[in-house]
């Protein structure tokens, strides 16, 4: 019955969003399409911090590996968009092999403060190497060309024509991470971070787990890096920094931990209300930092864990 | 006699200057119900963490089913067929009972690195998770968030998890603590029974004598990292060494 539901609330988001694309105008685009690409870096995320209770501050650098593999790509193999997503996701699944198979072996504030500094080390890197990522200037001139079917050619150079390419990653990713999350991996990651040691005890490898759940997080934050490239044609160097890393933190923690529409109701509300309240104040930072900390302390478990508590109190004194 | 299904040899750890465990040699036979007590600082939990694992030994080996685990990382012992629990209640308390259950079953029987097919289709782990539930008297709560558990139940799901992972060997390390006496008497029926029901051996470590006697086939002595008497419960109570060391401060 609840799984019913939340089908059925997928598909409606999914045929709505389809809609919004045929006949949305190019600006609400342009924030759908941001938005859904948070919502893909925020759901990998999630799978690690509020599945496997693994906090890290250093995922803007596999973000930034996907960036910069699409846009490498593009400037020096091909300009297939496909083909250059995949090289993102290459360079930001194998950064994330690497990084995780350091910071795995420890836990809490040990795990947080070493994916932070692999994180910086990377943006340095990124900062530094000036013949290779341009530095501060980035990554720029990186237009959309079509995608070559044999046959046809699917063009992608209007914002209405990516939007759907987006929309369709966004789709495979939330089925993805749903089929994660009920499998029997999903329920010893939550095992995990129930209790690490008893999850010792059953027989499970927990480092093999951990790196898993890492490097699956790891390869999501990189297509959201690399669709990222191609919706704002350039890569910069700030996506790799923590700041940018901190950015699914809070839309995990805006959205609630744990579940599936958390990220999405996250990554809404995140965008949506930076960009209202930049139109508002110069002083975007500061009341943007107000409002969440508003939402975040009003909204203990965060929006969707606090709805459904209210939901559910509130059919509990139906039936009674 | 058959080869026995634990064999420790020549064990030593200190910490410091303080010995815990000095030279020791133990064997243990399977189905035999084992009881290793002491008073405190006798090495009693050392012993259990080095057996399953958590702490590395000083010296000596640690033979399971005649296999060297000495240096075996633990989830590769519990493959093996050797587990533990602990003295505080140690389970998953987010997860429903059925859950706690179902992550070693999903382990043992291999099937937990399926990570894109849904768990609701592991019908024969979930016939496992129900079995193992009524053999320790759980089945009726099984969708209980655990942490919602009363402190005896959440003991008895402990060894449920425990037994899941189809041990041959269990350390219960005092099982009973924190207990009270009803609840006491009521685990160490199920200890007793599912000894008896075969395929798993179990070795309490205890701190309550009384607790032991009744209900084991043997019992070992550790004093401050030496074994000092081993053998049937009548022998252990009457000897003397043991009597001056442990009984002594109990009866002065």
């Amino acid at each position: 019955m609840q799984n019913r539901q939340a089908y059925l609330a997928a598909a409606a988001l999914l045929v709505g969003l389809a809609l919004l694309g045929l006949w949305g105008e190019r600006f609400l685009l342009y924030l759908a399409m941001r938005v859904m690409i948070l919502a893909i870096f925020a759901l990998g995320f999630d799978l690690l911090f509020g599945r496997t209770g693994l906090l890290s501050f250093g995922h803007g650098a596999f973000y930034a590996g996907g960036a910069y593999g699409t846009a490498l790509c593009y400037l020096h193999l091909s300009k297939d968009p496909l083909l250059c997503l995949l090289a993102g996701l290459l360079l930001a699944t194998a950064l994330a092999l690497i990084v995780g198979f350091f910071c795995v072996r420890h836990t809490e504030i040990y795990f947080a403060m070493l994916t932070l500094a692999f994180g910086m080390m990377i943006f340095s890197l990124v900062w530094n190497l000036r013949e290779i990522t341009g530095g501060d200037d980035g990554l720029v001139g990186i237009s959309r060309q079509a995608i070559n079917l044999g046959l046809a050619k699917l063009p992608l150079r209007k914002e209405g024509q990516f939007y759907f390419l987006v929309l369709s990653c966004f789709g495979l990713v939330l089925y993805a991470v749903h089929r994660i999350r009920s499998s029997p991996f999903g329920l010893i990651l939550a095992g995990i971070r129930e209790n690490h040691l008893r999850a010792e005890f059953a027989g499970a490898n927990i480092k093999n787990y951990r790196l898993a759940a890492f490097v699956i997080s790891g390869f999501l934050a990189g297509l959201a890096g690399g669709l990222g490239v191609l919706l704002e044609s350039n890569a910069a160097p700030f996506a790799a920094h923590w700041s940018h890393s901190s950015e699914p933190v809070l839309v995990s923690l805006i959205g609630g931990l744990n579940t599936l529409a958390g990220p999405l109701v996250g990554s809404f509300v995140f965008i949506v209300l930076k960009e209202v309240v930049m139109r508002v104040t110069p002083y975007w930072m500061l009341w943007f930092g107000v409002v969440l900390l508003v939402i975040l302390l009003g909204f203990r478990g965060g929006v969707v864990g606090t709805l459904a508590q209210a939901l559910g109190r509130g059919a509990k004194e139906a039936r009674s | 006699m058959s080869a026995p299904l634990m064999e420790v040899r020549g064990l030593s750890k200190a910490f410091g200057k303080v010995v815990t465990a000095r030279n020791i040699d133990l064997a243990f036979q399977a189905g035999e119900l084992t009881s290793i007590i002491g008073p405190n600082g006798a090495g009693k939990s050392t012993f259990i963490n080095m057996m399953s694992g958590s702490l590395a030994v000083d010296a000596g080996a640690i033979l399971f089913l005649g296999r060297d685990v000495t240096r075996l990382p633990i989830h590769e012992r519990v493959g093996l067929g050797l587990c533990r629990s602990f003295q505080v209640v140690n389970v998953f308390p987010g997860l429903t009972v059925f859950e706690n259950v179902e992550i070693p079953v999903l382990v043992a029987a291999k099937r937990a690195t399926r990570f894109f097919a849904p768990r609701a289709r592991e019908a024969q782990a979930h016939e496992a998770v129900r079995e193992v539930l009524e053999r320790v008297g759980l089945a009726a709560r099984a969708e209980v968030k655990a942490s919602e558990l009363s402190h005896g139940d959440q003991r008895l799901l402990e060894v449920a998890v425990a037994l899941a992972a189809r041990p041959k060997l269990l350390f219960l390390d005092e099982p009973t603590a924190g207990m009270n006496p009803v609840e006491r008497v009521e685990i160490l029926k199920h200890i007793r029974r599912l000894n008896q029901e075969g395929g798993t051996t179990f070795i309490i470590v205890e701190h309550d004598m009384d607790i032991v006697f009744s209900l084991s086939d043997r019992v070992v002595v550790l004093h401050r990292g030496d074994v000092i008497c081993d053998g049937p419960p009548a022998h252990v109570q009457c000897d003397p060494q043991v009597r001056e060391c442990y009984l002594g401060e109990e009866v002065a």
